[in-house]
């Protein structure tokens, strides 16, 4: 944050902003992204809404409240503008669960775009998490805490809880339970219930929750409770006195935290105003989120947590510093929660992994083909490694069984839309191509279902090439002859089942790409790609 | 003073307060005392005598205008001294007499022969010579005549409106046989755009009628045929206390021009009535503006001395006029290098007038021309409306720049002024805000955004007064400039609040008010308390204009009980009592008046070895801390706290122009003591200003400088 006075780099730094629709604030985030990646803050704005006082208890936004961020965000216009941000690319705003659950949420996104000319993206819970989970990793890097220990990052929101666990640095679990501090205040009907009352009665209704995550962690070893969100910024900047701004995860005691958290929660609204600089929308999240935290914290045995001063907005900085292309550690990361998944379901990991690799041949291969963005690639490794799930449940139509399986997991570092894209690609290993009458591929978008196409293309052909799940094509070549791709196989004596394998399988790949797709044993002539 | 009564507060009772009015008449009496002081020059005199007048003005508007609207409406709390507001109005009534009567005395018996001396004569019409008196004739039939407007009264209608603080001339005419009417009675009004003192021609010197007597001998050729009994002089005054009212008024502008009307027709508080009118007179101008006697003021020479000040002023007569300070301009602030350049290498604390304001205006000029600059962001408060500042702002925003301006519109008397440039200022393209709802923005700060080779840098201002040049001639302000992120974001942060983008957060540098900054500053002498009752030294020192607020007196005299060394140098009002045993022996109050209006405020704990410095714009009146949008701004610039620091120390030392408030509330002038050495404070600071620019120019002529092709 503090970039020294006459830092006289040679490269500018690029302003960027990014924004943050949530329940009760609208916050932006202006920056300059040095070239090496260095995130240097210029101006941090929040002014408070109630778009999840709307949400979550009309089920839509109020025609008043999108007028109001309209205003608010034409104003963030007009900020950036004072920075010269005006390029589309410099600027990414997203929008969370309180614009998701809006029944009116296109026409908030509309009235945005027609009022303040941003274009706002509205993001998934395992988007949120993959943000704020990159903004983690790279505070924990900086901070030199970054070890194997398992650690629980929580983040109580307006309207849902997010839980991250991570093992040997890598995420293991990610879910989001429907625990949220506007939800608990409109639901538990707070403001009408005598202060006396109100921390028991959150109490219990919190804890239910923490049962819940306490099953779904019953196996971790958790040495490290982070918690996030901006009730606990409020709560650091009252408990801990750190003049260090790069130090933004501090440790603070729980017995410390727990006294300072009823205090909190059994304040009246009025008087967290008066007493706190809150405004009314921070001060009516903040008394049941840091209960929550509280009791959670007690629930894993925690004597200390680390309060994080991070934000979602931090991991967009770090993503748009970084191209926004996925880093080595983030592919091993999806890898990770990809292999993980799979043995829940005890796939063969041995084929999966090796029709992976194949797929990755053949993407690189047809790259002028394809021309795909580098970031299918891993989709579609791990499609090919999840391909066979299905078979959990039922050998019969098992690739529709591996879609849904797929749909409906949490692929850490995923989006919906990419898990969707990885479920489909999935589902078209075998059988039936892609049909009219198939849909969860006619409703999604155009290029989404070209993309599939050209995936499930390869991981056809792929797959073929293990037909008898020997994994014995270990290194195989390519060559061009007119319309066909030859493969050329190196060591393989006999390839009778999978050239069977491979003319039931190639002929998407030949709508797709064009090309017929022959085997052949290697005569030298070919370019062979070595893997060892 | 007060009578004893239950002490409803805890330990302090009203005798701990001075009360502000009193206080505030107190300040206006040691202006007077310049003016009446042989050893300033005799212009300079006439100087003070319209600055008491134009303040008396201003108080009577304003505070009293304010007193008599609470007992108007029968509130009878009473302020912090102990005072009902009827008690209260009697005191300042007995003391604006007495000051009235000194201030004409002063006038009539020690200015005037002076003058006359000095060959700058008011000449009565008895006693012009034929050719002063054929011009005086000749101005009257062509200049005056045709804009007079003699109003007659109509016994039966209400009697006219007229304007506030203008001189009118009341003509009662005799009965006139053929008619039934009885006497009657017409008043002319002078009118605003003829020079009050009419120069007539002399050899040598300079010598002067006043418009009202030309206008009174020339009386009859307004009332052809009538025969006129009597003419006296008179001025009113009315109640300028007026708030705008913001939620019933949703466009500010419209509401403060309603303001400006009403202001036309509030009542009256203040009959000044010119020599000679006979009791019936008298008597009837007090029924038609309804006031009670003792709101009348007889006065024994020329109403209006504020006007005074364009004689103070006028052209030569140099030998009595104060020795010019010219503003000094450091070499190492001056052009060619730019301002850009030297902010980014070093921060600058200027401390005007004795600095040139050049360098902050100059900041501003290139701002609006260069290309880098992305935003500019400003308030504006009294600001004069051809200032180069309000210039380069429009200049900016034809350039394509970001331009915001926080116009506050609520500047007292200044309002019609701000309406009209804010105005312009809208049309050339800049984003005008007209201040913050429910708070007068007082605040002074400027922030140019500026996109250079290695990125975003923000460049800053902080100040104590105005962003005006002409008052910056006149007032000393502190100007504080810098490049620096944490300031900047806070600069960002804090436009970003006031003009509604956000909400306010916590600031990385800065405090603001009404949010934070009492708090900061209780925080201070809180730290000093508990470092002096550990046992270490503890020192606290403000300059400010006015001390008011009841929290930080508290505040203070805790300080004080607990052995806390407290100097305050305290320009105006000051409702602290220092020198009460057990009370606050341990603080002293200064006061400086002197030829340019002290103004800065500035902040200083001893915070142990690690002292804290700050510029505010705020005074420590519990206004400003609740109702206004002020800053304070630390200064941790080594080099600048230093020169903070001679500056507080020297101000404490001065034995020339310095006055020390009493116990009992009064204020004694300063001397030197034993084999004190004079000071004259701001003597001292020119000299100083003077002396740096001659040891930075001799340095400069050892050191040459080639010129290198610009790029």
């Amino acid at each position: 944050m503090n970039a020294s006075r006459l830092n006289a780099k040679s490269k500018p730094g690029i302003p960027v902003a990014v924004i943050d629709i949530g329940s009760s604030s609208i916050r932006m985030e202006i920056a300059e992204l040095a070239a090496d990646g260095h995130v240097n803050s210029l101006e941090s704005l929040q002014h408070p809404v109630d778009l999840g006082k709307d949400t979550f208890t009309l089920g839509r936004i109020d025609a008043a409240t999108i007028e109001e961020c309209a205003k608010i965000l034409r104003g963030f216009r007009r900020i950036m503008g004072e920075y010269g941000i005006t390029d589309e690319r410099s600027i990414r705003a997203v929008a969370t669960s309180s614009v998701r659950e809006a029944s009116n949420r296109e026409a908030f996104l509309n009235r945005i775009l027609i009022a303040a000319h941003i274009r706002v993206e509205i993001i998934d819970e395992a988007e949120v998490n993959r943000l704020t989970y990159i903004a983690i990793r790279d505070n924990l890097e900086r901070q030199g805490a970054l070890d194997d220990s398992d650690t629980l990052a929580i983040e109580v929101g307006g309207g849902s809880t997010e839980v991250l666990l991570m093992q040997e640095g890598l995420v293991t679990q990610s879910r989001t339970y429907r625990l949220g501090a506007l939800r608990m205040r409109e639901m538990l009907g707070i403001n009408r219930t005598p202060a006396h009352r109100v921390v028991p009665m959150l109490g219990r209704h919190i804890q239910r929750t923490v049962d819940q995550m306490k099953w779904a962690l019953r196996e971790a070893d958790i040495k490290r409770l982070i918690v996030l969100g901006g009730d606990v910024r409020l709560a650091a900047q009252e408990l801990v006195k750190t003049g260090n701004d790069n130090e933004r995860l501090a440790p603070v005691s729980l017995s410390k935290f727990k006294k300072f958290a009823s205090s909190m929660a059994s304040i009246s609204v009025d008087d967290l105003v008066r007493q706190h600089r809150l405004s009314y929308q921070e001060a009516e999240t903040v008394g049941p989120a840091l209960l929550a935290y509280a009791r959670m914290a007690d629930a894993f045995n925690m004597d200390q947590l680390w309060i994080a001063g991070i934000t979602l907005r931090d991991g967009m900085l770090l993503e748009m510093a970084t191209g926004g292309s996925w880093t080595d550690h983030f592919k091993a990361q999806v890898l990770h929660s990809a292999r993980a998944l799979g043995r829940k379901y005890q796939y063969e990991e041995k084929h999966a992994t090796h029709v992976a690799r194949l797929s990755s041949l053949f993407f690189a291969e047809l790259q002028d083909e394809h021309d795909l963005d580098p970031r299918y690639e891993l989709l579609l490794r791990i499609a090919a490694q999840l391909h066979e799930i299905g078979l959990f449940v039922a050998n019969q139509s098992h690739h529709k069984h591996s879609m849904y399986l797929i749909m409906h997991s949490d692929l850490f570092g995923l989006s919906k839309a990419d898990t969707t894209l990885v479920a489909v690609t999935a589902r078209y290993h075998r059988r039936a191509v892609p049909r009219a009458t198939h849909t969860e591929y006619t409703s999604l978008p155009q290029d989404q279902r070209l993309v599939i196409s050209k995936l499930a293309a390869i991981l056809r052909v792929a797959d073929a090439l293990d037909q008898n799940h020997n994994q014995q094509f270990q290194n195989i070549g390519f060559l061009r002859e007119k319309d066909r791709l030859v493969i050329l196989v190196r060591g393989v004596e006999d390839m009778t089942l999978e050239r069977v394998a491979l003319k039931q399988k190639s002929e998407m790949f030949e709508e797709v790409y064009g090309m017929k797709v022959e085997l052949r044993k290697d005569s030298g002539r070919g370019r062979i790609a070595d893997h060892g | 003073m007060a009578k004893p009564r239950e002490a409803k507060k805890k330990k302090l009772g009203p005798h701990a307060f001075i009360n502000r009015e009193l206080s505030w008449l107190e300040f206006n009496r040691r202006v007077l005392e310049e003016a009446r002081d042989p050893s300033v020059p005799l212009l300079e005199r006439l100087k003070f005598l319209a600055i008491t007048g134009s303040n008396l003005d201003e108080f009577f508007m304003v505070r009293v205008g304010g007193l008599q609207l609470m007992r108007a409406e029968g509130r009878s709390q009473r302020d912090a001294s102990g005072l009902t507001p009827t008690q209260q109005m009697e005191r300042i009534s007995r003391y604006a007499r007495r000051m009235v009567a000194d201030q004409y005395t002063c006038l009539i018996t020690e200015l005037e022969p002076a003058l006359h001396e000095a060959r700058i004569r008011r000449v009565h019409m008895d006693d012009l010579d034929a050719e002063q008196a054929a011009h005086v004739d000749r101005l009257f039939e062509e200049l005056f005549f045709p804009v007079l407007t003699p109003r007659a009264i109509d016994p039966d209608k209400p009697f006219p409106h007229l304007a506030a603080l203008t001189i009118h001339l009341a003509v009662r005419l005799a009965h006139q046989p053929d008619q039934e009417s009885e006497t009657r009675m017409a008043v002319i009004p002078m009118p605003g755009n003829l020079a009050r003192f009419v120069t007539v021609p002399i050899e040598d010197g300079y010598e002067y009628v006043l418009l009202e007597d030309v206008i009174q001998a020339y009386a009859e050729r307004l009332f052809p045929g009538e025969i006129i009994e009597e003419l006296c002089v008179f001025r009113i005054t009315r109640n300028a206390d007026m708030r705008v009212r913001e939620d019933e008024a949703p466009d500010l502008m419209a509401g403060m021009e309603d303001i400006l009307e009403e202001r036309l027709t509030s009542p009256c508080v203040r009959l000044e009535i010119g020599p000679g009118a006979s009791n019936a007179m008298i008597e009837y101008l007090e029924r038609a503006f309804n006031v009670e006697a003792s709101h009348v003021m007889l006065a024994p020479g020329p109403l209006d001395l504020k006007a005074y000040m364009s004689i103070a002023t006028m052209a030569g007569f140099d030998e009595y006029k104060c020795e010019p300070w010219p503003p000094q301009l450091r070499p190492d602030l001056a052009a060619p290098e730019s301002m850009f350049d030297i902010l980014s290498s070093r921060n600058v604390l200027l401390y005007h007038p004795y600095d040139s304001f050049e360098p902050v205006m100059r900041l501003l000029d290139e701002a609006a021309d260069d290309p880098g600059v992305l935003a500019i962001k400003q308030i504006l408060y009294r600001t004069s409306s051809q200032s180069p500042i309000v210039a380069a702002l429009a200049r900016a925003a034809q350039k394509g720049k970001h331009v915001t301006a926080l116009v506050e519109l609520k500047a007292r008397f200044d309002e019609a002024r701000n309406i009209e440039w804010a105005k312009a200022l809208e049309t050339a393209g800049v984003q005008v805000v007209y201040g913050v709802r429910g708070f007068k923005t007082h605040a002074k700060v400027c922030l140019i955004i500026r996109r250079e080779a290695s990125g975003i840098r923000r460049y800053l201002h902080f100040g104590t007064g105005n962003y005006n040049e002409s008052t910056a001639r006149l007032y000393t302000d502190i100007s504080y400039m810098m490049c620096d992120e944490d300031y900047g974001a806070d600069a960002a942060t804090f436009f970003n609040t006031i003009t509604g983008y956000a909400q306010a957060v916590q600031y990385r540098k800065i405090e603001a008010a009404p949010l934070g900054l009492r708090a900061r500053l209780l925080e201070g002498i809180e730290n000093e308390i508990e470092r002096c009752n550990q046992g270490q030294k503890a020192h606290i020192m403000a300059k400010v204009n006015s001390l008011v607020d009841p929290t930080l007196i508290k505040a203070l005299y805790r300080a004080s009980q607990a052995g806390v060394r407290v100097d305050l140098n305290v320009r105006g009002i000051c409702c602290l009592r220092p020198g009460v045993p057990g009370l606050s022996e341990h603080i002293r109050v200064v006061s400086i008046v002197d030829r340019f209006l002290e103004h800065p405020r500035i902040v200083y704990f001893k915070h142990g070895d690690d002292p804290l410095y700050y510029i505010s714009s705020a005074d420590w009146m519990s206004r400003n801390l609740d109702k206004r949008i002020e800053l304070l701004v630390p200064v941790e610039d080594p080099a600048a706290q230093q020169r903070l620091r001679e500056i507080l120390e020297t101000c404490f030392k001065d034995n020339v122009k310095s006055w020390e408030l009493t116990s009992d509330g009064h204020y004694e002038r300063s001397a030197q003591r034993g084999k004190q050495k004079r000071v004259r404070s701001q003597e001292v600071f020119y000299e100083r200003a003077r002396q740096t620019v001659k040891e930075m120019e001799q340095h400069q002529r050892t050191l040459f400088k080639p010129h290198l092709p610009s790029g």
